[in-house]
C-alpha cells in the first residue's frame, strides 16, 4: 500500500478507535459509581465539535507557544503512530514521542499564564516520576529480545511466546504509565480538578479540538505499544480485544480510586517502579528468566 | 550493539575528523525536534503570569522586562542548540560537554528571575550539578581509559570489560544529576514556577531529551 494512505488510515483509525476506547472508559467509570455515564460516542463527538467552536486566546498568553504547542502535540502523536503501527520502527522513537508529550503538558500549561495552568507545568516536572519505569520497562524488553525494533520484538514473541510471561513485572510498570495516562487516574496529577483542567484550562475551541484529537491518538498509541511489546504477535481482533479490555481495566481502577496528592502520586510510582525493577533485576539474576 | 538496532536505519553520518556525527531515524527525531522548539523560542514574548494578591482581592502581573527577556532568550537559544548537538554528536566526550553546558545554561535561562524560592532552586540544582560532573566526566575518562576510544561508534562494536562497566554506571549517575530528573528533580521543580514559558520550556526539553539520548548511549557502550 502507498505509505501515506497506509499512515493516513492508521491515523484515521488511531482517533475513531481512541476516542471509542476514551469514551468506554468514561462510561466504565461512570456504571461503577452508579451512573447512567454519557455515551461511548460522546468523547468522539466532543472531539469534533470543539473544531467548530469559537475560538478565544487569552490576552496574557505567550501567543506562538500557545497555539504552536496543540499543533506540535497532534503531530509528535502522528509521529508516534508512524513509528508504530505504520513503520514497526525503534521504541526508542516512541519513548522520544513520549518525552514530547511531557513537554506539551508542561507548556501548554505554562504559556497560558494562568495559574492553574502554572502549577499543573511544575507538576508535569514532578510527574517526570513515570519516565523511569518507563524507561526501565523497555531497557528489560531489550535485554530479553536484543532489539529495539518493534517488528523484531515481535518475531522475538513469535518464537518464544509473549513477553508478559518472561518479564511480567516489566509489563507491570508499562502499565502503570498507562494507568498514569488514563483520564481521572489516581496518578492524573496534572489535570486535578482541583486545578480545573490543569494544562488545558485555557485552551478552547479548535485549539482543545486538537488537544482531544491527540489524546484520543494517544491513548490508542500507548496500548497499541503495550499489546505489542508485551502480548504479541496479535491480529486486529486481539488488537481490539486487548484495548477494551485494557480500557475496561483502567476505568475501573480510576472509578474506585481518588486522586493522590502530588507527594503521593510519585512517591507511589516510584515504590511500584522500584519493586519491579528489582524484582526483574532478580528474575534475570536466578535464571527464572532465560 | 549498533546504531540501527537502537535507532533504525543509518541515514547518514558527517565525518568532522574523529568526531562523526550520525543520524538514525530516532536521532533525527530528536534533533528536529529541539530545533523546532529552538526556533519557537527565538519568536516567542514571554507570557503575562497572573497570579491571586495576598489579604486583597486584586491580581498580580507578572512579566518578563526587556533586558530579563533579551538575556534569557539568549541563553534559551543556546541551551536548544548545545541540546540539539548531544543529540547527534558520535563521540562520548562531546556528549558530556554538552551536558555539561546545557546544565550551566539551565542555570543561567533562570539565574535573571527576583523570586527567592526560584533562586534557591536554582542554587540547590548547581550544587547538584556541579557535584554529578564529576561522574559524569569521570564516567567518560574511565571508559576512555578502557578503551582508548571515545568514538560511540568504535565503542558499540567492543565488549564491556567491567571498567568500562563502572565507567558507564558513574556517567549514569552524573546524567541524572546534571539533568536533574528524578531523584533529583526535587531540587529543580520550583525553577518551573517563574515566568517566562518560552525559556523554561527549553530548561525541561534539554533535560528529556538528554535523559532519552543517554539510554541510546549507555546502551551502546554496554551492549
Amino acid at each position: 500500500m502507498n505509505l501515506m494512505a497506509d499512515i493516513l488510515i492508521n491515523v484515521i483509525i488511531a482517533f475513531l478507535a481512541g476516542s471509542l476506547l476514551l469514551g468506554l472508559h468514561r462510561k466504565v467509570m461512570a456504571r461503577v459509581q452508579k451512573r447512567p455515564g454519557p455515551p461511548i460516542v460522546q468523547h468522539l463527538i466532543h472531539s469534533l465539535k470543539f473544531f467548530f467552536k469559537e475560538t478565544a486566546i487569552p490576552k496574557t498568553v505567550s501567543k506562538v507557544f500557545y497555539i504552536g504547542i496543540v499543533f506540535i502535540l497532534a503531530l509528535v502523536w502522528i509521529v508516534g503512530v508512524i513509528a508504530g503501527p505504520v513503520a514497526h520502527d525503534s521504541l526508542l522513537i516512541l519513548f522520544g514521542v513520549y518525552a514530547v508529550y511531557k513537554i506539551v503538558e508542561h507548556n501548554s500549561g505554562s504559556s497560558s499564564g494562568s495559574p492553574y495552568g502554572k502549577l499543573s507545568c511544575v507538576r508535569a516536572v514532578l510527574s517526570a516520576a513515570t519516565e523511569l519505569p518507563l524507561f526501565a520497562a523497555i531497557v528489560f524488553v531489550y535485554l530479553i529480545t536484543g532489539t529495539m525494533n518493534i517488528g523484531e520484538i515481535i518475531a522475538y514473541q513469535s518464537a518464544h511466546g509473549p513477553l508478559v510471561f518472561t518479564i511480567p513485572l516489566a509489563a507491570l510498570m508499562f502499565f502503570m504509565l498507562i494507568i498514569t495516562k488514563s483520564p481521572y487516574s489516581p496518578f492524573a496529577i496534572t489535570k486535578d480538578k482541583a486545578l480545573i483542567s490543569g494544562f488545558e484550562t485555557e485552551h478552547f475551541g479548535f485549539l482543545r479540538g486538537f488537544m482531544l484529537f491527540s489524546e484520543s491518538i494517544a491513548w490508542y498509541v500507548m496500548l497499541w505499544v503495550f499489546l505489542t511489546i508485551f502480548f504479541g504477535p496479535l491480529n486486529a481482533v486481539g488488537y481490539l480485544i486487548g484495548m477494551i479490555v485494557i480500557s475496561f481495566v483502567t476505568g475501573f481502577i480510576n472509578a474506585t480510586t481518588p486522586i493522590l496528592s502530588p507527594n503521593h502520586s510519585v512517591m507511589t510510582q516510584i515504590t511500584i517502579g522500584a519493586i519491579c525493577f528489582f524484582g526483574t533485576v532478580l528474575m534475570i539474576f536466578t535464571g527464572v528468566v532465560a | 550493539m549498533d546504531f540501527v538496532t537502537l535507532g533504525g536505519n543509518l541515514l547518514g553520518t558527517i565525518p568532522l575528523g574523529d568526531i562523526v556525527l550520525y543520524l538514525t531515524p530516532f536521532n533525527l527525531f530528536l534533533f528536529a525536534v529541539l530545533l523546532g522548539f529552538t526556533l519557537l523560542i527565538a519568536l516567542s514574548k514571554p507570557e503575562t503570569q497572573i497570579e491571586a494578591t495576598m489579604h486583597t482581592l486584586n491580581n498580580t502581573e507578572v512579566k518578563v522586562g526587556p533586558k530579563e527577556f533579551k538575556q534569557r532568550r539568549f541563553l534559551s537559544i543556546i541551551c536548544g542548540l548545545a541540546s540539539a548537538g548531544a543529540m547527534i554528536t558520535g563521540d562520548l566526550f562531546n556528549f558530556t560537554l554538552f551536558m555539561a553546558l546545557v546544565g550551566i545554561l539551565n542555570i543561567g535561562i533562570v539565574s535573571a528571575v527576583k523570586q527567592t524560592s526560584v533562586l534557591n532552586s536554582a542554587f540547590n540544582y548547581g550544587l547538584i550539578a556541579m557535584m554529578c560532573s564529576l561522574p559524569l566526566f569521570g564516567g567518560a575518562s574511565i571508559i576512555l581509559a578502557a578503551t582508548g576510544t571515545l568514538s560511540l561508534a568504535v565503542l558499540s562494536q567492543m565488549p564491556a570489560s567491567p571498567m568500562v562497566v563502572f565507567g558507564a554506571v558513574l556517567m549514569l549517575i552524573g546524567i541524572l544529576g546534571e539533568s536533574g530528573v528524578a531523584p533529583f528533580f526535587a531540587s529543580k521543580a520550583e525553577m518551573f514556577r517563574t515566568a517566562g514559558s518560552p525559556f523554561i520550556v527549553i530548561i525541561h526539553l534539554s533535560s528529556l531529551f538528554i535523559i532519552v539520548r543517554a539510554v541510546e548511549i549507555l546502551l551502546l557502550v554496554l551492549w
